[in-house]
This record gives C-alpha cells, structure tokens and sequence, in this order.
C-alpha cells in the first residue's frame, strides 16, 4: 500500500503546484515556501487571552474542525475496511452466527472462473473505454485549443455529459442498443447493413458498456486537457516553428511532454472509475431473469468484479466471500494504478 | 488559394469537427425527449420516429402511476441538499483548519487523507450496511447522508483555495482583535472563500443526486427510493413501457441539467483548476 | 452563486441539528411503531398479489392499517435486507417460490403459521406446495399464495401458418415430447423466418429439471447437479439452439420479441399468461395454452409469510387467511394470473370460464391437469444459487457460441464450487 495512495491525491489534490506534480510526491506545504511571513506557527488567540493553555488542549479548536471528517471517516471506511478483511475469513449469510474458515474463501477465490471472468471482464471495458477515450479527448482538447470562436458553448457542451446521471446514461444506451428495436440497429438496417445483437454477445456487450464511459467522460477530460493546454507558455510553440517544426511534431514533442503530469492524473482517475464500474452493468442487466439477477448479462459478459460482488454479498447473502472478492480486487486496482504511475513516470525521465 | 483562405477553411473544419463532437455529446438528450414524447409502439417500430410526439402526457401519467416520483424526487433532493451542506459547512472549516494552522499530528492526519483518496467506496459496503443496522438508520436517508457528510476531496479543494484566497494579513487583524479560530471562520474565512464553496457545493450536490449503490443497498421501501434506484427499477424487468421510463429518466435528468447549464462556466473552470494543481 | 454566509451556516447548522434530531425521533418513532400492533406493513411485488384483493383487505380490515408497499428490485435482497431491524420489518411479506428454501435455515426469523391456525386449514391447500415451506421439524413458514404449473403458450395464428395444429387439445396431443415440439419449431421457422420456438435455452432448461422428482441437491444434502437427471435436462435444452429454433434472448427486448412474432410460443408457469398480456397487449386473441411437452413442471409459485416481529401475529395470520381464501385466490387468478393453491377455487367460475386474452379458451383445461400431476422434488437452501451456474453458461452457449460439452463441464464444476461455498457436502 506504500507507493499508490500517492497516486490519487498527488495527481488531484489541489494541494501540490504543477511544479510538483511530476514528481508524484504530495508536497502539502511546500509551495508557498516555509519562510513565508504570513504564515503563523500558532494561532495568536491561543496564547493570548486565556492564558498560556497547555500541551495538545490549545489546538482544541483546531482538532474540532477537522474532527468530523476523520469521524465520519473512522466510522463509516476505516472500521468498515478493517471488518471486511475480517468477514473475509468468516462464513456468514447475513442473518446467522459468522463461522471462521481460515482461508477457504481465498482458496475458492483462486479456484472460481466465474471470479477470474470478472477480472478479465472489469481490465477488458476499461481498456476499451479508457484508451480511446484519453485519445479522443486530447485531439477534441487540441482541436478547441486551436479556434477562437465558441469555445465556451463548446466546454459546455463537452462537459455535459460527465455530469448526467449514470442510471439514465444506461437506461439510454440500454434502449438504443436494444437487438431488436434500438435505434442503432434502425440506422443499420437503413443502411442495409444486417442487424447485430448488441447485448446478447460477449463483445459487444462489452463494446456498450465501454462507449458507455467514453460518452461521458470524454469531454470531462478534453477539458482538463484544454487547461493544461492553455498553460504551456506560446514561446514554446513559436520557437519550435522557428525551427521548422510541423504540427505533427509540435505535438509530440512539446505539447505531449508538457501535459505529462496532467496526463498521468486522467490516467490515474480513468483507471480508479474505470475499473469500479458497477452500475452499468448492473443497470442494463440488473433483474433480467428472475431466477439469476445480476449475473452480468448474456455469457456474463458484463459481469464486472464489483457486480460479483454485489451478487454474492445481496443477492446470494455470502458475505464472507464477498469480502475476499472486494479485497482481492482493491489490491488489483493497486496494482494497475502502480503499473500505470510506473509507466508514465518512466516515460518522464526520457527526454 | 492564398494562405489566409485556407486557414479560414481549416479553422471552418475544425469547428465542424467540434459540432459533430457536440453534437454526440448531447444526443442521448435529444433522443431521450424523442423517446419519452412519442408511444413505446413507436419506439419499436422500423423506420423509428425521429421528431418529438405528442404523447408526453401520457407517459408521464403512466409513469405516475408505475413509481411515486415526487416522493422519490424529494427524497433525492432531500439527500443532496443535507450532503450539500455539510459538506460545505465541514469541509471549508478542516480546510481552514489545515490551511493557516500547524498542530501536531497534522502531518499524519493530511497524509491519512491523502492516502484515502482512491479506496473504493465497496471495500466497506458490506459493514456500512451492518453499522446503519446497528444505527437503525437502514433504509432511512441518513444512510447516505452522514457517510457522506464530509469527504477528503473538499478538504483539499477548500484548503488549496483557502491558503491562496485567504488573506494572512485579514487572519492577523481578526486575532488582534482578540478573534478565536471559530470567530476567525465566520469572519474571515468564509465570505472569502465564496467562490471555492459554489463549486464544491455543485459539485457536491451532482455527485449525491447521482449516487446510485449506496442508497440501492440501503434502501428498500418504494417510498424512501431516490430517483436514482426508482428509475432503475422501473428500467428492470421484462416488462419495459420505454416511453413510460424515458419519461421518468427526462424528468429526472432535466433540472440538473438546467441547473448545471446555468452554473457551467464557473464550474468547469474550477473542476480544471481541481485537476491540474 | 451568491452564498450568504450567514443563511449558509444557519443552513448547515440546522441541517445538522435536524438530522441529529431525525435520527432521535426516527429511532424512537421507529420503535413504538413496530410494537404498534394497528399498524401492519405489508410487502409484496408487482404481480405478486391480484392488487384488488389486497385493497379490499385494506377496506375488510379496517380496524388496523394496512400499509401495503409493492417492492421493486430483487425482492429477496430488499426483504433480506429489510428485516435486518424490527423497524424496517414487514409484518406481512411474500417471498418467491424460488426463494422460499434459502430462508428455511433461518425459519426461526418467521412465525411457525401451523400455531397460528394454518393446521387446520391444511388440508384445504396443496400439501405438495405446503412441504416447500416447511422445515424439517415441521414449521410452516409460509401461507402457499399461488403455483407455477407450467403450459406451454404459443401462437395460434402463426401455427396456422406453418400448417401445424391449432387446436390446444390437439398441439397438446401432437406435442406431447420435446422432440416433438422441437421439430414443430422447426416448421415454424421455416414457414415464418422471423419466428422462433424458444425465448432462450434456459427457459427449457428450468422446465425440463422441473419435470423430475430431484434436483441439484438431495434431502441429504449432497450435490447431485452432475447425474443424470440434470444431464438430460441439459441435452434437452440444448436441442432448440443447435436446430436454429432459439431466439436467445437474454435481455429486455423480449417484451418487444412477444409482441411482434419472434417468439412462437413461450414455456412458462401460469403467472407467466400476466407477463405476457402485459408485453403484447396488441397480441389479444392469439394466444393459446397447451400442455408441457414431456409432461406438467412448476416453476415459481409464492409464499406469504410472517416474519418473527409481526406486531399482531393473530390479526396478520387472519388477513393472509383472507387474502388467500379459495374465493380471493380465484380472484387473483381472473386479475393477475395467480393459479390458486386451494383446489377448490378450481371449481370457480373465474377459473371455468374463458379467457379472453386465450381467444375465450378455458385455461384451465390445461392447468387444472397440469397442477394435479407436479413432481414434486426436494428444494435445497441453496438450490437458487446452484442453478445459477447452469443458466450462465446455457447463455454462454447463446452468447458466446461456446460448446454445449465444454459448457456443461463448467457449469458442474462451477455447480459444485458454489454448492461447496454454499456448505453442501
């Protein structure tokens, strides 16, 4: 666990300046440097009236305002993590005793291939949907960076859709990929094209679901690429042209290299969402037969790990194996998130 | 052609490219008021009917009559007005907290939050829902509201806006006057810290409307359902009126939309800002 | 967004107090209105119960009140998760045929109906169906509602078509096999390219295996889903997708498939008639039943049930008596297709008579018979769950074109694995 949980907030926390930002290392403090003179060691107030108040009661006020949050935290994460690791070496079904079993649930983990089809079903939408859409939105980024006109009506409009609720966006996709009677298979057949069964095969099952994400979080990152755009210095790019450079390559080797840090945050979000998807799946595919809810679709080709999950702990009530589940799967996401802040962190040293 | 022609062309490409991308990016939206004006005989019906229907009302009764929207609605804004809030009202005051004052443990507390960022939510699911047993607060709307009360991303949102945006020099005349940290919050820090607030307490209130698998686990009578999970149930199942549920997912989607359209050129400056420091 | 402070902080701190209060009263309330024996909640599912019924119990019942809620979602999930706390406790809720099994370990969270009165009405009620709700030790936990016998449905003017017979006592003669009714499907298609015989393989799967006296798991509680009862039901199901006749659908769509003719006939229980109405309203007319080929199977078919913090065990028990009077089962058959659990509703008018949706055919001709003649087999806890593996990869087999041989060495293996985690030796 030491190096990933760097990953999340150095990329997203507002707190380290884009000076830190390729570095990886969350550097709270730093960058209004620590001889600034406003910044104030203690508070004034706390020496001041009362009298001197001793050892940790003087920052009383300080542990109360942050308090709720580590609170909130403790009781509804903290505790709740440490006990799935515990449940994850019990048997229980909800309502009865727990019964300890060691690490039979680790050991029917390791043999399930219903399990291990989740895993390849979560990495399989999430590279389908990822790569293209981090492509795409660093094009549509240098498209809009590149006109003048508009380009206030354009982020609205990119933005959209990563604010429209994921529930509606399935029930969307659901009715237009609908086999028989969705428009997509009307625009095909219009085109004398045969129709395809777009939620009852394995792949495109997961073609759906992975245009699904693209559809809403393309603009999202477009966006933040145009930002990250707009900060490269124009001397840059003058210069390049100086020297005869063609816009090809004015992309690759400056524009890319500088959005490095901002790339690797989308990276890293991309890969955090991307791999929990749940939702759509279990949307599109939630009750369809009454005998087997949530088993992913036709083949269980939307059978994502947290949907597994979310099966066997709600609806087979085997709460001890989805807790072996759920934290066999964080230490995956752990793992693609290093794999990743490795690889684009490399790339980095290169010039 | 001279040059100044062809740039004018390539920049007409450009914004035609743009417009196509615009253009799928609010398609569902279109389609989605097609679908819910027109008949599900319509709907399944080849060539399908491109323009809007008249049958809006219709569905809409229909859809009355299959779920309780308004209940389901004011349970959801319910939900994300009390998350709203105190998130706003806790996390600008750690921020303040963690932005202009040193106290021990600090360090280790920031980094805790840090550290906590890209947990998933699921890994403490199954527990969460044992404790709101314990609670009894299952299948109330304080099941999702108090475990989002306060979260890690507004702590840093708010202390990265209110190192920057918070003037040390008011901080110090407020203290001279004898102001206490509390005092200094009310005074101070808030009516300069405005702007950070608008865009976490959207952002706040999006992301709580949202909200599908906390309130699907938590949840059970039809009268505590949020949007979300009712209009996911009324998607479920063989028998599907698509007009009907497109109907519900048009009435649902709409206001937040409009709401977003209206706030958007703020927000997503200061999404961007989120992400790039 | 121009936030006043003041309002801001007034807000959130009201909000505050408000939820801390909520949570006060909400526990306190919440409490005293499980103890309320005047207040009864009541679960049930859309399609569960004929609606009507139940809000004439509201008006027959008036001096409690009857707070009916139709639970959407997984119902099982939602009444497990409900009955985690006393408050959120139904006092009266249905829980599904399939279901019925994995909460008999549990019984001891609901009330033994036979010390309510059930004993005596016993006799009145299908004893098969009664057994599924009891426990080893002879706890009744569950007040039959309906049965699932299985007919089969088809299309009466698209067998025209292809030529074959229309009459349900003769479909029902002719098609007495699934061979036979395989190779009907065959002419079907031909005679009418877009149609097929079968929804999916599953279908036939879970009809054929409802046809036998064992299932999954044994009385003993030993895995048996790999002998050969479950093989043959297997092949069977395999049989329409290997002769092109399965139309595999797996999702939602098959609400538009029943109504446009891609499905020629349906296999189902008799509460399956409401899904189809409700799907195809434009199909009125054109249905009819016949028997299920290769003989009767049940599939589904639910239970009313009091969990153990019913707040008026006397009156709860006197309302589901009600409810599921052989004269109100009959009424649930006419408005929601339940087949009653009390023989004598059979002899009903609502029961004789014809059905319009049927072309006036008298459904019961098909029914009546079929219900004498279920198998009855031994439900295991775990049985729902075990299945699960084999109606996986029947769709792998649809979706994916995987071998049926392989598909069937998976979906054992996988069987067991579950069986194994499930606790069955």
């Amino acid at each position: 666990m030491s190096s990933s949980p760097v990953a999340g907030p150095a990329a997203t926390g507002p707190s380290s300046g884009p000076a830190t930002g390729p570095s990886g290392q969350p550097a709270p403090d730093r960058h209004r440097g620590p001889g600034r003179p406003g910044r104030r060691i203690r508070p004034v107030s706390a020496g001041g009236r009362r009298g001197p108040r001793r050892g940790i009661a003087r920052y009383f006020p300080q542990y109360l305002a942050v308090s709720p949050y580590y609170l909130i935290f403790s009781v509804f994460m903290l505790f709740p993590m440490l006990y799935t690791v515990y449940l994850a070496f019990q048997k229980w079904d909800g309502i009865g005793e727990m019964q300890f079993v060691g690490l039979q649930q680790f050991r029917f983990l390791w043999d399930d291939p219903v399990f291990w089809l989740s895993l390849r079903n979560t990495v399989v939408i999430w590279v389908l949907s990822t790569v293209p859409m981090l492509f795409m939105a660093l094009v549509l980024a240098v498209l809009v960076n590149s006109v003048r006109r508009f380009t206030a009506f354009y982020r609205v409009a990119l933005f959209i859709p990563s604010i429209t609720s994921l529930v509606a966006i399935a029930i969307f996709f659901g009715a237009i990929f609908s086999n028989n009677f969705g428009l997509i298979n009307a625009i095909l057949q219009s085109m004398h094209l045969s129709a395809v069964p777009w939620l009852s095969n394995e792949w495109t099952i997961k073609l759906v679901i992975a245009a699904l994400m693209t559809w809403q979080w393309t603009g999202y990152n477009a966006i933040i690429y145009l930002a990250g755009l707009q900060a490269i210095p124009s001397e840059l790019y003058e210069a390049a042209k100086m020297d005869g450079a063609g816009p090809v390559r004015i992309f690759f080797s400056i524009t890319i290299p500088m959005l490095r840090p901002i790339i690797l945050f989308t990276v890293v979000v991309s890969t955090v969402t991307g791999l929990q998807s749940f939702t759509e799946p279990q949307v599109l595919f939630g009750s369809d037969a009454s005998t087997n809810p949530n088993s992913g679709g036709p083949g269980q080709a939307g059978l994502t790990t947290l949907l597994y999950f979310y099966h066997q702990a709600f609806d087979n009530n085997d709460f001890g194996y989805a807790a072996a589940i759920v934290w066999a799967f964080f230490l995956l996401i752990l793992l693609i998130v290093t794999i990743n802040w490795r690889l684009v962190q490399r790339k980095e040293r290169r010039p | 052609m001279n040059s100044q022609n062809r740039k004018r062309l390539r920049g007409l490409s450009v914004h035609v490219v743009l417009m196509i991308c615009v253009v799928i990016s609010v398609f569902p939206f279109y389609w989605i008021i097609v679908m819910a004006t027109n008949t599900s005989q319509d709907i399944y019906s080849y060539p399908p009917k491109l323009w809007f229907g008249g049958n809006l009302l219709t569905n809409i009764q229909h859809l009355f009559d299959k779920m309780d929207f308004f209940g389901s609605l004011f349970n959801t804004v319910i939900v994300a007005v009390c998350t709203t809030l105190l998130v706003l009202f806790f996390d600008s005051l750690a921020a303040f907290a963690f932005a202009k004052y040193e106290f021990p443990g600090k360090k280790f507390l920031f980094g805790l939050l840090l550290a906590m960022y890209i947990l998933p939510t699921q890994l403490a699911i199954i527990p969460q829902y044992e404790i709101m047993v314990q609670l009894g607060w299952l299948g109330t709307l304080k099941a999702l509201i108090v475990p989002a009360a306060a979260n890690a991303f507004g702590i840093f949102w708010m202390r990265q806006y209110t190192s920057t945006g918070v003037p040390d020099e008011l901080l110090d005349a407020a203290r001279i006057e004898g102001a206490g940290f509390f005092r200094q919050y009310w005074h101070v820090v808030l009516p300069c810290v405005r702007p950070a607030l608008a865009f976490l307490g959207i952002y706040t209130f999006i992301a709580a409307w949202n909200d599908y698998i906390l309130p699907l686990v938590m949840l059970v009578n039809p009268d505590e359902l949020t949007l979300q999970v009712a209009l996911a149930q009324l998607y479920a199942g063989h028998s599907t009126d698509y007009s009907m549920v497109m109907s519900g997912v048009l009435l649902a989607v709409i206001p937040l939309v409009l709401v977003f359209t209206f706030f958007a050129r703020g927000f997503i400056a200061d999404a961007t800002k989120g992400a790039l420091r | 967004m121009d936030l006043s402070r003041r309002r801001f902080l007034q807000a959130a701190v009201l909000t505050a107090a408000a939820a801390g209060a909520t949570a006060a009263c909400g526990g306190g309330t919440g409490e005293s209105g499980s103890k309320d024996s005047k207040n009864l909640k009541f679960w049930y599912w859309a399609g569960g119960l004929s609606d009507k019924v139940v809000a004439d119990a509201e008006k027959q019942f008036s001096d409690v009140s009857l707070k009916t809620s139709v639970i959407g979602g997984d119902f099982k999930t939602k009444l497990l998760t409900g009955m985690k706390t006393a408050q959120t406790a139904p006092d009266i809720t249905g829980i599904k045929g399939e279901d019925i099994a994995s909460f008999l370990p549990n019984a001891g969270r609901f009330l033994d109906l036979n010390s309510l009165g059930m004993d005596k009405l016993a006799p009145e009620y299908l004893s098969w169906k009664l057994k599924q709700a009891t426990t080893q030790d002879g706890k009744l936990i569950g007040f039959p509602i309906d049965i699932g016998p299985c007919a089969m449905y088809y299309r009466e003017d698209l067998f025209a078509k292809a030529g074959l017979p229309t009459d349900p006592a003769k479909v029902s003669s002719e098609l007495s096999t699934w061979d036979a009714y395989f190779e009907a499907g065959v002419e079907l298609h031909k005679a009418v390219p877009k149609t097929f015989l079968v929804n999916n393989i599953g279908a036939v799967f879970s009809m054929a295996v409802g046809q036998g006296t064992s299932r999954y798991i044994d009385a003993d509680n030993k895995f048996i889903g790999d002998q050969d009862h479950i093989r043959t039901a297997w092949t069977t199901a395999v049989k329409p997708y290997t002769l092109g006749i399965d139309a595999k659908i797996n999702d939602n769509t098959w609400n538009a498939a029943i109504g446009n003719g891609t499905l020629g006939t349906e296999i189902g229980a008799a509460w399956h008639a409401l899904d189809i109405s409700n799907a195809a309203p434009g199909t009125k007319g054109k249905w009819r039943v016949a028997s299920l080929p290769s003989g009767p199977s049940n599939l589904g078919g639910s239970f009313l049930c009091l969990p153990s913090t019913c707040a008026n065990p006397e009156k709860a028990f006197e309302i589901i008596k009600w409810i599921l009077s052989p004269e109100n089962q009959a009424r649930g058959f006419t408005d929601a297709a339940l087949f009653p659990t009390a023989p004598a509703a059979y002899e009903l008018p609502a029961l004789t008579g014809g059905d319009a949706f049927f072309g006036g055919q008298k459904t019961i001709e098909i029914f009546g018979p079929a219900a004498e003649k279920i198998p009855a087999a031994y439900e295991a806890p775990a049985d729902a769950a075990v299945s699960a593996a084999y109606f996986n990869e029947l769709t792998n087999v649809e979706a994916k074109g995987k071998d049926p041989e392989t598909a069937w060495k998976d979906a054992v293996s996988q069987a067991k694995q579950i069986a194994q985690r499930q606790g069955v030796k």
